[in-house]
């Protein structure tokens, strides 16, 4: 489940018009979310509020070993109209899944200039900005965070640690993203040890920043053999070199997900490679059903000759329709397709992983009344004196 | 002087070593870089021993020492050690970063371990060692200064400058640990498993066989008439008490070790037999005399008071072992004399002996006999209130001595110069015995020295009462009790008590009867369970005057010992009759001994 934060910023960046998914970092966002999701331990509570569209607060409370908590706040330049409240927030939004992708959006300055978009929307283009900071206690490690929308296609994104056990006693990320729709970059910096970065991401086929295409989109013609209709082919590769430890990391990556045309059900694939380290991973991911998605994942080094499989699924519990009525609709109008039950209207949420080292992790996140509440077990089959690895239990309220 | 080592038996038992030095490589918490256990695989300790150079050896007996080396080592040993590393250093780097600014990238962190096989060779060593054994405590060895000269670290990774780099970084400040603090801690406790082990074997019986044949190996100078087998009659006599008198001590003072209480118990056995063996106990500090005033009576009152300083030489170990105790005279003695207990060499020993044969020399007065009670009483716990209470008279006593003794010993040193160094001759060696113990005990017990410490403040604060007290003697007669019960032992056997009393008092040069003493009265010892109060109280009056007649440190010890005794059963004889009997040391005058008041 989503922090109530995380969910705000979220929230700030889709009402920016920013597009988080069209980037390198998310190309395997699907198997991560099906296979590699937060499992609580300990016992939890988190309150947040979002007292204004503006403000926001949360504070949690763990007692994980340990007794802990933090206060976070948040002030957005926006007004986030999104839903805060616990008893009607979508579970779908908090809890992530399978991603399906849209269709790409042209971004906005391509399509008019800037200056025109003033009249054609009756809205000044803002350089809205995100500040947020949580305090951990009795860590006393505080984080900060920077947003700033710089243009319709850039994002400014500075992450901030302070803590005494750190060298330097703190961190600062710089992160600097353009999405231009048909491909997106990133340049990023950290202070420790002065890692440099940069990732980018090309999406073959269809380029929103055409949009004649865009209207006949469903009858042209493929102009090469992996311009798929029905999906997106996207490539990407990453690379990170530290000048002070003269070290550094790449990666590659291949990402064929289907788009909402597709008339069969969706699926995502990928493929990351590290030619470095000789790291093979492959994921495929299926939605099955409107409820349910499976995702497996395969790992393999080409060096050490180390292999991981991972096997994991999500199940959705849609509120069931009112059944003492179903008895009149047949009577009167047997004739009436069955409602398709709203995506929205999800009550309860299993996720559940397995690994052929025999680690299960399980997940259990509903909504009781207007609490939402978070159950999740790890077990570690391999071990027989020990299974149950840990447990946890996480409430949330948010107003 | 240098070593020659027999290196090649060292050589085939190389398994617990390894295994010791796998647990400990795997203790201390390892860099992220490397992702597995150590396995130590290889260890070869070559052919070359190392040299080692004795730079000092400050204690040495067939049960410790201490010393200082210089060890060097330039052998061709070598170990190889066997792990997993990873290779991906984003990998290493994001681990150690908080999740919240980390860059998060998506497959270019992905780890890759691989098995790494490191060659530690040409270790060069060059340091100071300390060495400490003693059979208790084991086998101390410290490194003076970092040992690791260098180190040749050969590994998978060679071809990679950063990785070898790293490695060697950080496998010396691994060996650096291991040398500096590791190591002292396996080898100290290897030893004490093995001494361990050994000291089980030695029970209370074969302790006391040990003593025995000390006691007739050892040359401390013993009267004619002193019989080693004295311990054993004694024992057979007083069946009825505890063999042991320190065993209730054992519950107050936790650290005391089985063998200290053996040979305290040795101790005052001896005391009461007049033997003259002195068990070696550390941390303690012999005393000739119970107490200090006295000396102090001695000089003002009495003006020849020399006239048999040979026998009182001869008796005076005696006398210093009623004295001693690890608890409550060694650390008045510390308030006396600090610079001896600072000043181990046997420069000092003729001063001290003097002080002894002065103090033992002396003729007793009441209020000495009642001090020196107090110091008896020490061996008599009943519980930690009354501990508490005698501790700190017998402490006071001995201070006040101190504060006496700075200008009396000068004074009386001029007076008769002669008579003090006729007594210091018996006197020197059973003092030189004691010595090399006390020095021990400096050495490697400083845990000993807080409470010396707190014993001297509570002297200091205590010592104030007792001058105050002692300023009148009419005050502290009352508190003598030890009057009741010494006469009625003598209407219990007045034959032989009467010639003692004859002996000592007209020939005090040779006490020669004294030493038959003892083991009658302890023969006789069960008798006084019958007396009466109301019959000792009626003898307290007949007392002083055979106090004053006698005043020889032999009958003072012997009615001591007899005088603990009665006040013993009295108490048992109480205790039985109910609880109506308060406990007399608690009220009235704070510093009368508890167990005499009745």
């Amino acid at each position: 489940m989503l922090d109530f934060m995380d969910y705000v910023q979220n929230a700030f960046a889709i009402s920016t018009g920013w597009n988080p998914d069209n980037s390198y970092a998310a190309l395997t966002i699907t198997a991560n979310n099906l296979l590699d999701f937060y499992l609580p331990r300990g016992l939890g509570l988190r309150v947040a509020a979002l007292s204004s569209p503006n403000f926001a607060t949360s504070y949690t409370l763990g007692s994980a070993g340990v007794v802990d908590g933090s206060l976070s706040f948040l002030y957005s330049s926006l007004g986030l109209r999104v839903v805060g409240k616990s008893s009607d927030v979508n579970l779908r939004q908090l809890v992530r899944g399978y991603r399906h992708l849209q269709q790409l959006k042209a971004p906005p300055e391509s399509i008019e200039p800037l200056s025109d978009m003033e009249g054609s929307e009756g809205r000044v283009w803002k350089k809205d900005t995100l500040l947020y900071g949580r305090l951990h206690l009795p860590a006393s490690t505080l984080e900060a965070l920077y947003l700033r929308r710089l243009t319709p296609t850039r994002l400014l994104r500075i992450n901030c640690v302070s803590d005494a056990t750190l060298p330097n006693s703190g961190t600062v990320l710089a992160l600097l993203q353009n999405d231009y729709g048909k491909y997106s970059t990133e340049y990023l910096y950290s202070t420790d040890s002065s890692l440099l970065g940069f990732r980018a991401l090309y999406n073959f086929g269809y380029d929103p920043r055409y949009p004649v295409e865009q209207q006949n989109i469903s009858y042209r013609t493929p102009r090469h053999p992996w311009d798929h209709q029905n999906g997106r082919l996207s490539a990407g590769a990453e690379v990170y070199f530290s000048p002070v430890n003269k070290s550094g990391g790449m990666s590659t990556g291949l990402r064929f997900t289907t788009l909402p045309i597709h008339s069969g059900f969706p699926y995502t694939m990928t493929l990351t490679l590290n030619p470095l380290m000789g790291n093979l991973s492959s994921s495929y991911a299926i939605k099955a059903g409107p409820n349910l998605a499976l995702c497996s994942r395969f790992d393999f080094n080409v060096y050490s000759y180390e292999s991981d499989v991972v096997l994991g699924l999500e199940l959705w519990r849609q509120r069931s329709t009112p059944t003492d009525v179903l008895w009149a609709k047949a009577l009167i109008r047997p004739d009436w397709p069955p409602v398709r039950p709203n995506e929205g209207d999800t009550t309860a949420v299993l996720k559940a992983r397995m690994s052929d080292k025999g680690k299960v992790g399980a997940l259990w996140e509903c909504r009781v009344k207007d609490l939402l509440v978070s159950v999740g077990a790890s077990l570690d089959l391999k071990k027989r004196e020990r299974v149950l690895g840990s447990i946890g239990l996480e409430v949330s309220y948010s107003t | 002087m240098a070593f020659h080592f027999n290196w090649s038996p060292l050589i085939a038992d190389t398994d617990r070593v390894r295994q010791m030095l796998t647990s400990s490589l795997n203790k201390s918490p390892k860099p992220p870089i490397i992702v597995d256990d150590i396995l130590v695989n290889e260890l070869n300790l070559g052919r070359t021993p190392p040299s080692l150079e004795i730079l000092e050896v400050g204690d040495l007996a067939e049960d410790r020492f201490r010393g200082i080396f210089k060890v060097r080592y330039e052998g061709d040993a070598y170990l190889t050690l066997k792990t997993r590393v990873q290779a991906n250093p984003l990998n290493t780097f994001l681990s150690t970063k908080p999740t919240f600014a980390s860059p998060n990238p998506l497959a270019a962190g992905s780890g890759l371990t691989i098995p790494l096989q490191i060659t530690l060779s040409d270790i060069r060593l060059s340091g100071f060692v300390i060495l400490v054994f003693s059979k208790q405590k084991g086998i101390t060895l410290v490194f003076r200064n970092d040992p690791l000269e260098s180190l040749k670290v050969s590994s998978t990774f060679d071809s990679i400058p950063f990785v070898r780099d790293y490695l060697q970084k950080t496998i010396e400040g691994q060996l650096r640990v291991l040398f500096m603090e590791d190591l002292p801690a396996i080898i100290h406790r290897l030893s004490l498993r093995v001494f361990d082990s050994e000291g089980r074997s030695i029970g209370p019986s074969g302790d006391r066989e040990k003593t025995d044949d000390f006691l007739a190996a050892s040359d401390i100078p013993s009267p004619t008439t002193h019989d080693p087998s004295a311990p054993s009659t004694m024992d057979d006599g007083s069946s009825a008490e505890p063999v042991f008198p320190f065993d209730i001590p054992t519950e107050m003072y936790a650290t005391f070790s089985q063998k200290n209480l053996l040979r305290l118990a040795t101790l005052s056995e001896s005391q009461r037999t007049l033997s003259l063996f002195t068990p070696p106990i550390r941390d303690a500090v012999f005393r000739a005399r119970a107490c200090a005033a006295e000396r102090d009576e001695l000089n003002e009152d009495h003006a020849t008071p020399l006239q048999r300083p040979t026998t009182l030489s001869a008796l005076q170990s005696t006398l210093g072992i009623s004295t001693i105790s690890g608890l409550s005279s060694a650390s008045s003695f510390a308030s006396e004399a600090p610079s001896y207990l600072s000043r181990p060499s046997i420069t000092s020993l003729p001063s001290v002996s003097t002080t002894y044969s002065l103090g033992s020399g002396s003729r007793r007065s009441h209020p000495t006999r009642k001090r020196k009670n107090r110091v008896v009483n020490l061996r008599r716990h009943r519980d930690g209130a009354t501990d508490g209470a005698s501790d700190g008279v017998s402490i006071s006593s001995g201070y006040e001595d101190s504060v006496s003794r700075s200008e009396s010993a000068s004074a009386y040193g001029s007076t008769a110069p002669v008579s003090a160094e006729d007594s210091t001759v018996p006197t020197s060696a059973p003092a030189t015995s004691v010595h090399p113990k006390e020095r021990e005990g400096e050495v490697d017990t400083p845990h000993v020295s807080p409470k010396k410490k707190r014993d001297l403040e509570r002297a200091h604060s205590t010592l104030d009462r007792v001058i105050s007290s002692a300023d009148g003697p009419a005050a502290l007669r009352p508190s003598t009790p030890q009057y009741l019960t010494n006469p009625q032992m003598l209407d219990e056997d007045d034959t032989p008590r009467a010639s003692i009393y004859v002996t000592a008092e007209r020939n005090k040069p040779d006490r020669v009867p004294a030493a038959t003493t003892p083991s009658e009265a302890a023969r006789l010892s069960p008798l006084p369970r019958s007396a009466s109060e109301l019959s000792i109280s009626d003898l307290v009056s007949a007392f002083p005057m055979h106090g004053s007649s006698s005043g020889g440190i032999l009958e003072q010890a012997w009615m001591m010992k007899m005088a603990n005794e009665i006040a013993k059963r009295v108490a048992e004889e109480k205790h039985r009759h109910g609880a109506k009997w308060q406990q007399p040391d608690a009220s009235g005058h704070g510093d009368a001994p508890p167990a005499y008041v009745s």
